[in-house]
């Protein structure tokens, strides 16, 4: 072959515009991180901020006197804080239990059938999330009032303690969290790959095997999932609750809300804490339940 | 009979949805319904009400005290969906300009917030703000850095800082939802166009979000605008927004009537401002998709 | 002295643990259509990226035109991209598009409808202004994205298998099409492609890459005909690899295959005598003759024996698999056009022979 002349290698300074662009690159590389440092502080840092002062050795919630689990100590002593705690935990149970089928039900339904009327369900399935919680609330609150029913109470013993819950405050739970379920199972049937169904029923399934032994199944991380976030909503609420229990009953948020009335003491941040720990268990059930299946949280926002 | 249920798909879908209709129609829809009927009728001695069809309640809407109180709502409401925006959109972008691993754990803290209860986030705030034993406060005058309290609580700053806390992960999570859909190479092109970073944010990737930016400040605007826990904690009694005269109607004046009709204006205002700003955003053509 | 357009020098790409490319250096002539060729993850759409300023390399040197690039972003440099998926905006309407590149360099709006009107007209797609990219086929929309990338008269084009998406006979019409746009508009085109047909019949020149590095550079003849190792002879069309032991280093080269000792034309560096190698030759440069045919078969130059194991007709042709010995076969290729042409049957011994100036002996090593 001819004689090829060598390719010249050799580096040349680098120029005074790349040099700009170089710099301009890794101030915005910096200052993109930098703020993305700084947005995650400010959503965390004043829950951090409770948490600690929480162990605060005095009534103060701003200056730190030293550690001290005292208010853990008073919280547990306090006999309304347990008692909301198990209000609002069987609240919380009855409603996701109810809201749970009945929301799986109707997310079947919107899902997996045409029928006339099916749009009209679907703008009153998305209705209550998208009202805010106070108008729901003056809603039913007007709605109890009138025709009298829902302030009766359920008796319970639990743990020990006599509860009394009112049905009222279960009945505007479930009605929140019909809605929610729904969503969240009906993201999940979207997905479903329907030819399994049709292969189960070729496979001489008749209808009611197949929900069994297929539907059901493939759809429980669905129900599952949406159970977890009714539990949660319905752990979470306060303003519904506030206005449809009827004098005296506390679930958790309304007791705190009660307490941050009178003032403020480290007790709050403690019971506060304490309700973190629980949403925090329950993101992480929720995320544990969800691996291997990516869908989820984002789609019920 | 049974061999119909199994033949009409409609039917056997009324029958699924049934139990969950029947409690939305008993306690959603009756209750909507008796709202907007007792909007329309005299309040009553002793709460209750008196069947007089009026338009009364809502005239009373537009007296001073009332009106102020709206539109500070709403002012309130607006700013705190766009500092929610402002915040929210290089926080969604940042998100998703990570790599992968990192990415799932910055979704995973925005979404704990987001499990957390609101109301504690909002008490979280008021034990920082409060203005003469806030830890802000505190720790300032104690450095000697401020002579006198800062004004942090009780009034609209602090008000607008407890929404835009409470709901700034909904307008992070549809903003990053849009922007990780959108295709990396878009922005390359308009890149290898001569377009400058100014340039490919103006012209491709904010019109290309702005799905996620609408369903974001939709998200941010109304629980804003309905806000009853915020005004009540961080408002300290004195900054008041429409939730907090709404439920003095129910639980202290005991007048129903304009209680209800005070709730229907909100109700129609949240709509009708939707319906605007999908409007607005269809028009400029945006998203086009 | 010879004019570059664009030129990289030594230029390596890291991204983590990964190297993409390894110190590469090329020279792409002005107004040449270039092409990198290799299987998917061989370097070549990064090398493409880092020329368009995607990418910066971790080591090493990019001019375009005589300038460094350096950290330069891509708004900054006189080239412009068709990609893959041709990225057309979503939002906005073919003339959008094909306006966008120069609304950026601020150019006056008369000139923009003016040269986007002749962009559109170069791809033959006038009358489609208003359209959205959606409402297009994928032969338009890549119509599309070429008027974008042309309508800035970038000194260079880089094209990142913009044919990928498209079907085979869309493919064809649209090779042929591209290379006559070529030749019209005069630009130096940078062609990313896996498909090895497609670089042969485009291109100047072709670089040959595997694991971030550059095997060949030439022409698509000297490619094809010439392959210096291993890596590109078998990439490029398909050969024959008969490993055997050197016995000659000089001209003509003579390797021991199977037994027999052959010969060849051109022998790879770094390979010494009684080494093993690989002799390398395409399926078409061997004649086959038959057993008997003693004398004639050695006027070609080189000739093994072997016996026929199967054939396969393929029409215009037909494959001869020859078996040297338990271990070595040869694929045979004859064209079906000489009338009377001796076929051969499964079974016959046959001479297998070759001009020696066709056959390679490369490095065992890839």
């Amino acid at each position: 072959m001819t004689a090829v002349t060598k390719p010249t290698t050799t580096i040349l300074p680098e120029s005074r515009a790349s040099r700009q662009e170089r710099i301009k690159t890794q101030l915005a590389t910096l200052g993109l991180t930098g703020y993305g440092i700084l947005a995650y502080l400010f959503l965390y840092l004043p829950i951090i901020i409770l948490v600690i002062f929480s162990f605060n050795d005095s009534r103060s919630t701003a200056q730190w006197a030293g550690f001290s689990t005292a208010w853990y100590v008073e919280m547990m002593q306090d006999n309304q804080i347990i008692i909301s705690l198990w209000n609002s935990l069987f609240v919380a149970i009855v409603s996701t239990a109810i809201s749970t089928v009945l929301g799986t039900l109707a997310a079947m339904a919107m899902e997996r059938y045409r029928f006339r009327g099916r749009l009209v369900m679907d703008a009153i399935l998305y209705l209550p999330i998208i009202i805010p919680d106070i108008a729901m609330a003056i809603m039913l609150l007007l709605f109890f009032n009138i025709s009298g029913i829902g302030f009766n109470t359920w008796r319970i013993e639990l743990a020990g303690l006599r509860l009394s819950v009112p049905y009222s405050v279960i009945i505007g739970h479930v009605a929140f969290n019909i809605s929610f379920v729904a969503v969240v199972v009906r993201a999940r049937l979207a997905h479903m790959d329907r030819t399994l169904e049709e292969a189960a029923s070729d496979l001489y399934a008749n209808a009611w095997h197949t929900f069994w032994r297929v539907t059901l199944p493939m759809l429980m991380p669905g129900i599952i999932g949406g159970a977890l976030l009714a539990f949660t909503l319905s752990l979470d609420d306060f303003v519904i609750t506030f206005f449809t229990a009827g004098p005296g009953f506390n679930t958790l948020p309304v007791r705190v809300f009660g307490m941050i009335k009178k003032g403020v003491t480290p007790k709050i941040n403690a019971v506060s804490s304490l309700m973190l720990a629980g949403s925090l268990a329950l993101v992480l059930i929720s995320i544990f339940l969800r691996r291997g299946d990516d869908r989820g949280g984002i789609e019920i926002v | 009979m049974q061999a119909i249920i199994r033949r009409s798909p409609a039917i056997r879908a009324w029958i699924l949805l049934a139990p969950a209709v029947a409690w939305l129609f008993i306690f959603f829809l009756a209750p909507l319904v008796i709202v907007l009927i007792y909007s329309f009728l005299e309040r009553g001695t002793y709460g209750g009400v008196v069947w007089q069809p009026t338009l009364e309640n809502y005239r009373r809407v537009f007296d001073a005290l009332y009106f102020n109180t709206f539109t500070r709502s709403v002012y309130i409401a607006v700013a705190t969906t766009v500092i929610c925006l402002i915040l929210g959109f290089p926080m969604a972008y940042f998100i998703a300009t990570r790599p992968q691993k990192i990415r799932n754990s910055l979704l995973l803290a925005l979404m704990i917030p987001f499990w957390t209860n609101f109301l504690i986030r909002t008490y979280a705030w008021l034990t920082l703000l409060r203005t003469n034993t806030g830890l802000i406060n505190v720790t300032l005058l104690s450095l000697g850095i401020i002579d006198e309290p800062l004004p942090l609580f009780g009034n609209d700053f602090a008000i607008i800082l407890g929404l835009v806390y409470g709901w700034l992960p909904d307008m992070v999570l549809p903003v990053y939802a849009a922007l990780e859909r959108l295709d990396r190479s878009l922005l390359e092109a308009a890149q290898d166009l001569y377009a400058g970073r100014w340039q490919v944010f103006r012209r491709v990737i904010w019109p290309l979000s702005l799905p996620g930016v609408v369903a974001g400040s939709m998200l941010v605007f109304i629980p804003s605008l309905g806000a009853f826990v915020t005004p009540a904690i961080l408002g300290g009694g004195k900054s008041l927004m429409i939730g907090n005269i709404i439920s003095n109607q129910f639980l202290a004046a005991h007048d129903w009537p304009f209680g209800s009709a005070l709730s229907m204006l909100m109700m129609v205002f949240m709509l009708v401002a939707t319906l605007i700003y999908f409007r607005a955003v269809n028009r400029e053509g945006g998203a086009g998709l | 002295m010879e004019r570059f357009d664009v030129e990289l020098r030594k230029v390596t790409k890291r991204f983590g643990e990964v190297t993409a490319v390894r110190d590469v250096t090329l020279q792409i002539r002005s107004g040449e259509f270039f092409s990198l060729l290799g299987p998917s993850g061989c370097g070549k759409t990064t090398t493409l990226r880092m020329i368009a300023g995607f990418e910066i390399p971790t080591s090493g040197q990019i001019l375009i035109g005589g300038q460094v690039q350096g950290h330069l972003p891509p708004h900054k440099r006189p080239v412009n991209t068709v990609f893959q998926h041709y990225a057309l905006f979503p939002h906005m309407t073919v003339y959008q598009n094909v306006a966008f590149g120069l609304e950026m360099q601020k150019v006056d709006k008369a000139e923009i409808a003016a040269r986007v009107g002749q962009a559109l007209e170069l791809v033959h797609l006038t009358g489609m202004e208003n359209r959205k990219p959606k409402q297009l086929s994928g032969g338009q929309q890549q119509r599309v994205a070429l008027a974008r990338a042309l309508v800035n008269r970038p000194k260079v084009l880089l094209l990142d298998e913009p044919l990928g998406a498209l079907d085979l006979k869309l493919r064809k019409n649209m090779q042929i099409e591209l290379k006559n746009l070529q030749a019209e508009v005069g630009i130096t085109f940078i062609y990313v492609t896996h498909d090895q047909e497609e670089a042969l019949t485009m291109s100047d020149r072709i670089a040959v890459m595997n694991r971030g590095r550059v095997l060949q550079v030439g022409s698509p003849e000297v490619i094809y005909e010439q392959p210096e190792n291993r890596f590109v002879a078998d990439f490029i069309g398909e050969t024959n690899f008969v490993t055997g032991v050197l016995q000659r280093a000089g001209l003509p080269v003579e390797i021991e295959v199977a037994g027999q000792l052959v010969q060849a034309g051109w022998l790879a560096e770094g390979v010494r005598t009684g080494e093993t190698a690989v002799l390398s030759i395409r399926p078409e440069k061997i004649h086959l003759l038959p057993g008997s045919a003693n004398g004639e078969a050695h006027q070609f130059g080189t000739a093994v024996s072997g016996q026929v194991e199967r054939t396969i007709y393929l029409g215009t042709d037909t494959r001869y698999l020859i078996r040297l010995d338990a271990e070595t076969r040869l694929v045979v290729r004859m064209q079906n056009t000489q009338v009377g042409h001796s076929h051969f049957a499964i079974g016959d011994t046959v001479w297998a022979c070759w001009n020696p100036a066709h056959a390679r002996v490369l490095s065992a090593e890839e």
